[in-house]
């Protein structure tokens, strides 16, 4: 188990010359142990990954923690939520909602909504981040969220979710964009116009219980 | 619902995770913008004002910095304490003393002495007695040797005042250049506070920084020991960074 | 009949088939099959309506939400309760109204003295009938007894809402001046005397 919950809001790493971390760049609260800090580039995935990442906006500056110690990760004092994953299915989220993961998972780059959804939404999702990454692998990730995320399962169904709301899923999972009649009162105050997540298939939807975003 | 009344609130305890209960009975020192509610006959005086009464206060009190951010609360009652939300916590010292960030401190009681820490934004309560401070999160107790995030460091007990550690691999990959443009800013893991020794370090979720008016007060006491001339040059970089920021 | 649970900063709604009205924007996510439509004030229609919508401002916009399922409705991270009110009056600050079933009248009120001198805006609410409403606060809310000879005093910040036989007066002078210093916080405190609960969370807004 890579990352212990200290609380809800700070999680504990062991770090070791076989099992480094990545981290969220300023998340590092504090360290024992002979451990250093190095800036790498957000994604993971090589210069199709940055270039990605350059033209998404969604360049999340990150470090490597390496060498032997236990460090500890928090950041704003923004809850923590530390999710397993097995390997069978990528975690989609944000990349501003990594706090730290394994340095063995992978990350890209992925458009969110196909064509169709994207000419229906416009550019009115700027800011929202149409473009999320997806971490590969097996290993643990530390998710950040504003009051805490809870999980919401879905199973055949589908359900609706407030793009500002969303934090990450993981399973075969469907997500589209959908503007909806209405919608404007349930959602998004302020964002002049109304949208929300249509989530298919099976999985786990996490949202979190607020519509801050950090 | 449950509810709370004089007699069944706590004595000197905490009634939640982010609310404490003082029992007044005589005098502590409260920050302002601390007390939520109270029961009871209590007054708020400055500690200023309330110096020219009690002589005591000034003993008790000695940061010239901090003074105006506080109170003194007289009288008889419950007061009930709270900080943005924000976690608890009651420390009592017995003859020892512990340097807490200036401010999360919320009241100590009357017996204590602050005095202001030699790092910039703390204070260090000595003697006996209770005092309150709220943490971002329940506070993680750590014992040396560490390296604690600036923004991440609630306070310390019994071990010396930490250095200033830089991390030298962060340094060099800045100062390679290769990543110029991203590193241009400081993220915080270039720089930690460094503790070694005998002793507790306390720390919490880094908060996103609230203005302290002392940290003003305190740097500018401080540009004394400029010459003039160093004082015109720190002017001149003050009004060139103001401008630069409006932009 | 419509039921609502509070699971710390999440409340959730049970819908079968009927009506429950939300602050405008709560919802972040749901389940089956919903519809949200704006309800306006709460406060019915014509030009009283009108009259306090300007008076109120944004601070209390609801929305209805109809159908068959599950709402998850939430607030800025803040803590939920759900106060269950069999024919009395609940008096809350706006801005902390999350929900409420259908079978309770809200009504937006002329603050009066608070309102008056405290800058947070002009609008009480208050919720009477049969039903639940939740409300939202930073950090739990403690409710607070007051009873005669046991006056309490309060925060002006740190104020939800209050049920009861209640009289509210304002404490000013030296002493609590002092204590909030200049320019920050309100130069007034409450101080509530008579019978009932006054609701307090554990920060200042």
């Amino acid at each position: 188990m890579p990352f212990e919950t200290v609380n809800s809001k700070v999680v504990r790493a062991r770090v070791s010359p076989q099992a480094p971390v990545l981290a969220r760049r300023g998340a590092m609260l504090g360290y024992s142990g002979r451990v250093g800090f190095r800036p790498v580039r957000g994604q993971g995935g090589g210069m199709a990954g940055f270039l990605g990442a350059a033209v998404s906006g969604e360049t999340n500056p990150m470090m490597a923690t390496e060498g032997q110690g236990e460090v500890l990760y928090g950041y704003r004092g923004l809850h923590v939520t530390v999710l397993e994953l097995d390997g069978s299915a990528p975690l989609v989220c944000e990349a501003d909602r990594l706090l730290a993961h394994d340095a063995g998972l992978q990350t890209s780059v992925q458009f969110l909504g196909s064509g169709g959804v994207r000419a229906a939404v416009g550019g009115a999702m700027t800011g929202q981040g149409l473009f999320t990454t997806n971490v590969h692998g097996r290993g643990a990730v530390a998710l950040l969220s504003h009051g805490g995320a809870f999980p919401l399962q879905v199973a055949g169904t589908s359900i609706g979710v407030d793009p500002q709301a969303y934090v990450g899923h993981v399973g075969q999972l469907q997500v589209d964009v959908a503007a909806r009649m209405g919608l404007r009162d349930a959602v998004g105050r302020g964002s002049g116009e109304a949208f929300q997540l249509r989530i298919s298939g099976s999985g786990t939807v996490y949202v979190q219980a607020s519509e801050q975003k950090f | 619902m449950q509810t709370w009344n004089p007699a069944t609130l706590p004595a000197d305890d905490n009634v939640n995770p982010h609310v404490f209960c003082v029992a007044l009975s005589g005098e502590w020192f409260m920050a302002k913008g601390a007390m939520l509610a109270y029961y009871g006959d209590v007054r708020f005086e400055a500690v200023t004002a309330y110096s020219s009464v009690a002589s005591w206060v000034a003993a008790r009190f000695s940061s010239p910095v901090y003074v105006q951010d506080w109170v003194v609360a007289a009288g008889h009652g419950k007061v009930l304490l709270g900080d943005r939300g924000f976690d608890l916590n009651a420390y009592d010292l017995d003859d020892g003393n512990l340097t807490i960030k200036a401010n999360n401190l919320l009241a100590f009681d009357q017996r204590l002495e602050l005095k202001q820490s030699i790092v910039p934004g703390f204070v260090t309560l000595l003697g006996t007695g209770k005092f309150i401070a709220s943490s971002n999160g329940p506070v993680i107790f750590v014992e040396p040797p560490f390296r604690a995030d600036p923004d991440a460091l609630l306070g310390w007990a019994d071990c010396p005042s930490p250095s200033v550690h830089h991390d030298t691999e962060w340094m060099s990959a800045s100062m390679a250049g290769m990543l110029q443009g991203a590193m241009g800013r400081a993220s915080g893991e270039e720089r930690q506070y460094d503790f070694t020794g005998q002793g507790t370090v306390l720390l919490q979720s880094s908060e996103i920084a609230r203005e302290d008016p002392a940290v003003l007060r305190l740097i500018e006491s401080q540009t004394q020991l400029l010459t003039t001339s160093q004082a015109g040059t720190l002017g001149q970089r003050l009004v060139a960074r103001a401008q630069q920021q409006q932009h | 009949m419509a039921q609502l649970t509070a699971d710390r900063r999440v409340l959730r709604a049970d819908l079968h088939g009927d009506r429950i009205r939300a602050a405008s924007g709560s919802m972040v996510a749901f389940e089956g099959d919903i519809d949200f439509k704006s309800a306006g004030m709460g406060a019915g229609g014509g030009m009283r309506a009108a009259l306090k919508r300007a008076v109120a401002g944004e601070s209390l916009s609801l929305m209805d939400c109809t159908g068959h399922g599950r709402a998850y409705l939430a607030k800025d991270a803040m803590d939920v309760l759900v106060v269950d009110l069999a024919g009395d009056t609940l008096t809350a600050e706006s801005q902390h109204v999350l929900a409420h079933t259908d079978g309770l009248r809200l009504d937006v009120q002329f603050a009066g003295l608070r309102g008056m001198t405290s800058g947070q805006g002009l609008a009480t609410t208050t919720v009477t009938g049969q039903g639940q409403v939740a409300l939202v606060s930073e950090g739990p809310i403690m409710a607070l007894e007051v009873a005669p000879g046991q006056d309490l005093v309060v925060d002006p910040d740190a104020y939800v809402g209050c049920r009861g036989q209640l009289q509210m007066g304002l404490v000013s002078g030296v002493s609590w001046k002092s204590l909030v210093g200049e320019g920050t916080g309100e130069p007034f405190s409450l101080r509530f005397s008579g019978h009932g609960l006054v609701l307090v969370q554990s920060a200042e807004r």
